[in-house]
C-alpha cells in the first residue's frame, strides 16, 4: 500500500510528460498557420531551435530527477524495524549539482548570443530594412495604429502630409526582412506576433525599431502581451503578409480611398486631375 | 446561501432599461409605451423583429448548415451576441451609452437612443446610412475610446460581422428613439406627472375645476383615443428616417473635385477660416488650437422653458456633455482623414454637437479651400495632405548603406 505513493508520484511525471509529448498533435503547441507549427520567419525558427534545445535539456533533466525521486521512494519505503540514517550531505554532490547547472546555464548564455545579437542589436539588422522603416507602429490603449510612408517615400518621424493610415491592419511585404518603428501613446503594451515568433515592449517615449520576416502569405494575429488596461484582452490586430506587387497595390489603394474627395466620376467631367477613390468602406 | 444568491443577483436576464424620460411621465401614460415596446420590441432575451422597419433582420434560410438560420430573425439574434460581447460594456445594454465602463469615459460612449449619430455622409438633419456606422466600426474613432472592430469581420466566415452588429444597432437606436417619441406624444396628452400634480393642485386652489380624477379620466380618454396612432405614425416616420439614408439623394456628394491644396487655397481657406460667414475661428480659435472665443460663453439648454443655461462655459453636445470644438492642429480626425470625409464635416455640420452645417453659406470651391486649410493645420499650414506623385517606385532591392 505505501509503495502505491511511489506510484503515485511517478504517474504525475509520466502524465507531464505524456501531456507534453502529445500537446502538438491536439494543437496545444504552437500556433497552427504554417506545416507542423513552425514559426512563419526564419529568425523565428532559430528561436524555436533554442526554445526546442532548452526543453531537450530540462526534458532529460526532469526525466531523470523524477525516475530517482520514484526509484528512492520505492526502494527505501518505510518499513517496520527500518532505521533512518542522517547525514550532513555530501560535499561533492554539491560540487557536482552546482557546476553542471551552472556549465549548462553558461553554454545556454553564449549559444543563443548571435540570435539574440540578431534579433536586437541595430548593426546586425538587414541594412535596407534599416534605412526603409516601412510603418510605425502605434500602440494606444486598446489598439494598433499604423501609419506608412507614401508609396516609393521613406517614413519620417514626424507624420508627413502624404502619410497613409490604418488601425489594426498591418500589411507587410513577403520574403524580405522588414522593419517598423515601435511607439506607445499611453502606457506600456507589447507588440506580439505568435506565429512569428516576435515580441516586444512599445514603451512610451521610447521609438523602438523592431525586424522580422515572414516566410509565408496570409493572415496572422497580432496580439498585445503586456497588460495594459481593462481592454487589453481586446487588444488585437491582424497581419497580412503579401507577395512584393501586391503589397505595393495594397499601398497604392490605400492612398486612393484616403485621399478619396468624394466626386462621383460621373460628376467630374472637366474638372481636373485628381486621384479617383473608392467610396465604400 | 447568501453568497449564492449574491451571485445570483448579478445575473439576472437582461432587460431593457426604461429612458428617464418615461419615468416622468405618470402610471397611466407609462403604460401603454411599456405595452408598445413589449409587444414591438421584447426583451434582449426574446427579440421581435418589427417588420416596419428597414433593417435586414435575416429572412428564415432552412437549407443554411447553421441550424440558427432556419428561422427567420437569426441576423437580429446574431447581432446581439456580438453586441452583447463587444459593445455592452460601453453602450449599455439598451443603446443608452450608460455601459458599467461609460462613467470613466470622455467623450461619453454614445446614447443611440436619440437617434443621432455624429460621423455621417448624410444630408443635415439625416440618419446615419448602414456604411456610416460600419466605417465608423472598422475604423473606431481616433481620439475617443470608441475602438476598431476591423478584426471582427476578418476570417472564413466572419466577412458579415460588421453589418449584423450595425442592424442591431440600427434596431437598438429606433427602439430608443420610437420611445422618446411616444414620451413626447403622451407629455403632450397631459401624461406628466409634474404637469398632473400642477394641475391638482391648481384645482384644489379652485383655481379651475379639475380634480385627479377629471384628470386622470381625460389622460385614458386622450390615450384611448389617440395612441394607437401616435404609435404607428411615430413608427412610419421613423422607419422612412432610416430608409431615406440608403438613397443616393441622401448622400453629401461634392461636385467639384477637391482643389490642389497649394499655397494660394490654403490662403483663400484661412480667409474663410477666420470670416464672419464662417466663423470657424469663433469655435476653434484663429489657430485652429480649438479655444475660439465661444467656448468661454455660456449657452442655453435648448428646449428648456423658461430658458436656462449650462452651468459650465462652453459647448455643449445633444446629450448635454460639455465639449471643446477640435483642436485642427492635432491631425486627428474623429470622422475619418479622407478630404471627403472633412468636406461632409462641413457641410453637414456635426450632428448631436454645434458644428454647424455650411453648405447652404459655403460652396463647393470655398468648402475645399477650407478643407485643404484645416487639413494644413498640422503642418504649419505650409502643406495639405495630398498625393504627391511618387518620385520613382524605390526598388525593393537591398543596398549597400552605412549604418548610424
Ligand atoms: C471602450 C468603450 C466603447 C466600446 C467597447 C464601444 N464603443 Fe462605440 N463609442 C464609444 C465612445 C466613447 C463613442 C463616442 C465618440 C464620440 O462621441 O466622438 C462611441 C461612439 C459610437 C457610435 C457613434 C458614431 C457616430 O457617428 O456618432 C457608434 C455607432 C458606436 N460607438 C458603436 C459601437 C459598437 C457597435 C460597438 C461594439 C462593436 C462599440 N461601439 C463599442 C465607446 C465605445
Ligand atoms: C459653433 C462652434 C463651431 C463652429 C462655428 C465650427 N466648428 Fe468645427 N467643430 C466644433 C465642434 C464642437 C467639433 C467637435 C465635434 C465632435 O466631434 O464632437 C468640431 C469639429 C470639427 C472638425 C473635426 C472633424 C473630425 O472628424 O474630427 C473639423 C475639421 C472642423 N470642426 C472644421 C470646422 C470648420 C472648417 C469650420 C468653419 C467652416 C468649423 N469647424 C466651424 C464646433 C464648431
Ligand atoms: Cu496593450
Amino acid at each position: 500500500m505505501r509503495k502505491a505513493w511511489s506510484l503515485f508520484f511517478l504517474a504525475a511525471a509520466v502524465v507531464a510528460v505524456a501531456a507534453c509529448w502529445a500537446a502538438p498533435g491536439m494543437h496545444w503547441w504552437f500556433p497552427q498557420k504554417s506545416p507542423g507549427g513552425h514559426a512563419v520567419s526564419p529568425l523565428g525558427n532559430q528561436i524555436d531551435d533554442l526554445f526546442y534545445l532548452i526543453l531537450v535539456i530540462t526534458s532529460v533533466t526532469f526525466i531523470g530527477t523524477q525516475a530517482m525521486l520514484a526509484f528512492v521512494l520505492w526502494k527505501y519505503e518505510a518499513a517496520p524495524g527500518r532505521r533512518s540514517a542522517f547525514t550532513h550531505g555530501s560535499h561533492s554532490l554539491e560540487v557536482i549539482w552546482s557546476v553542471v547547472p551552472a556549465g549548462i546555464m553558461l553554454f545556454i548564455a553564449l549559444y543563443q548570443m548571435d540570435v539574440w545579437a540578431r534579433y536586437r542589436i541595430q548593426s546586425r539588422f538587414d541594412p535596407y530594412a534599416f534605412e526603409h522603416p516601412i510603418a510605425e507602429v502605434t500602440a494606444r490603449q486598446f489598439e494598433w495604429r499604423i501609419r506608412y510612408p507614401a508609396p516609393g517615400k521613406t517614413l519620417q518621424a514626424k507624420p508627413q502630409p502624404d502619410d497613409l493610415y490604418t488601425v489594426n491592419d498591418f500589411h507587410i511585404p513577403l520574403g524580405r526582412p522588414v522593419m517598423f518603428q515601435l511607439r506607445s501613446d499611453d502606457v506600456l503594451h507589447s507588440f506580439f506576433l505568435p506565429h512569428h515568433r516576435v515580441k516586444q515592449d512599445a514603451v512610451p517615449g521610447m521609438t523602438i525599431p523592431v525586424w522580422f520576416e515572414s516566410t509565408q502569405t496570409g493572415e496572422f494575429e497580432l496580439v498585445c502581451a503586456e497588460l495594459c488596461g481593462w481592454g487589453h484582452y481586446k487588444m488585437r490586430g491582424q497581419i497580412t503578409a503579401q507577395r512584393e506587387e501586391e503589397f505595393q497595390e495594397y499601398l497604392k489603394k490605400l492612398s486612393q480611398s484616403q485621399f478619396d474627395d468624394g466626386v462621383l466620376a460621373a460628376n467630374a467631367a472637366g474638372a481636373q486631375q485628381a486621384p479617383a477613390g473608392e467610396e465604400k468602406p | 446561501m447568501g453568497l449564492f444568491a449574491g451571485c445570483g443577483d448579478q445575473h439576472p436576464s437582461p432587460r431593457f432599461a426604461l429612458n428617464k424620460k418615461t419615468l416622468e411621465l405618470d402610471k397611466i401614460a407609462r403604460e401603454p409605451i411599456v405595452k408598445a415596446l413589449q409587444e414591438n420590441f421584447g426583451e434582449p432575451n426574446r427579440l421581435i423583429a418589427w417588420q416596419k422597419f428597414p433593417f435586414d433582420y435575416g429572412v428564415a434560410d432552412p437549407k443554411a448548415a447553421d441550424a440558427s438560420r432556419h428561422e427567420a430573425g437569426w441576423r437580429l439574434k446574431e447581432g446581439r451576441e456580438l453586441y452583447m460581447r463587444h459593445c455592452l460594456h460601453c453602450h449599455g445594454v439598451s443603446g443608452d451609452g450608460d455601459g458599467p465602463t461609460a462613467r470613466f469615459l470622455n467623450p461619453r460612449p454614445r446614447d443611440y437612443r436619440a437617434g443621432v449619430f455624429k460621423f455621417t455622409s448624410t444630408l443635415s438633419g439625416l440618419k446615419p446610412s448602414h456604411d456610416d456606422l460600419k466605417r465608423t466600426l472598422q475604423n473606431g474613432i481616433p481620439g475617443t475610446t470608441m475602438p476598431s472592430f476591423i478584426v471582427l469581420e476578418k476570417g472564413p466566415g466572419n466577412e458579415e460581422n460588421l453589418d449584423l452588429i450595425v442592424d442591431y444597432v440600427r434596431w437598438l437606436s429606433a427602439r430608443g428613439e420610437l420611445e422618446l417619441k411616444l414620451v413626447s406624444e403622451l407629455a403632450a396628452m397631459g401624461g406628466r406627472k409634474s404637469e398632473i400634480e400642477q394641475r391638482v393642485a391648481e384645482g384644489k386652489k379652485g383655481e379651475s375645476s379639475d380634480t385627479l380624477e377629471s384628470i386622470m379620466a381625460d389622460l385614458k380618454k386622450s390615450i384611448a383615443d389617440g395612441f394607437a396612432d401616435a404609435l404607428q405614425e411615430s413608427a412610419s416616420d421613423l422607419a422612412d428616417s432610416w430608409a431615406r439614408v440608403e438613397q443616393p439623394e441622401s448622400v453629401v456628394r461634392p461636385k467639384v473635385k477637391r482643389t490642389r491644396p497649394d499655397q494660394e487655397s490654403i490662403k483663400r481657406g484661412r480667409a474663410i477660416f477666420l470670416s464672419k460667414e464662417a466663423k470657424c475661428a469663433d469655435c476653434h480659435g484663429p489657430a485652429g488650437l480649438g479655444n475660439g472665443s465661444l467656448t468661454e460663453d455660456f449657452w442655453d439648454i435648448p428646449n428648456t422653458n423658461p430658458v436656462q443655461k449650462y452651468k459650465r462655459p462652453g459647448l455643449h453636445d445633444a446629450w448635454g456633455e460639455p465639449q471643446m470644438p477640435r483642436n485642427l492642429t492635432s491631425g486627428v480626425y474623429r470622422g475619418g482623414r479622407r478630404p471627403v470625409d472633412l468636406y461632409r464635416r462641413v457641410f453637414a455640420g456635426i450632428k448631436g454637437t454645434q458644428m454647424p452645417a455650411f453648405g447652404t453659406v459655403l460652396n463647393d470651391a470655398q468648402i475645399w479651400d477650407v478643407v485643404n486649410y484645416a487639413m494644413s493645420l498640422p503642418f504649419h499650414g505650409e502643406q495639405s495632405p495630398y498625393p504627391e506623385e511618387a518620385p520613382e517606385a524605390a526598388p525593393a532591392k537591398k543596398v549597400a548603406s552605412s549604418q548610424h
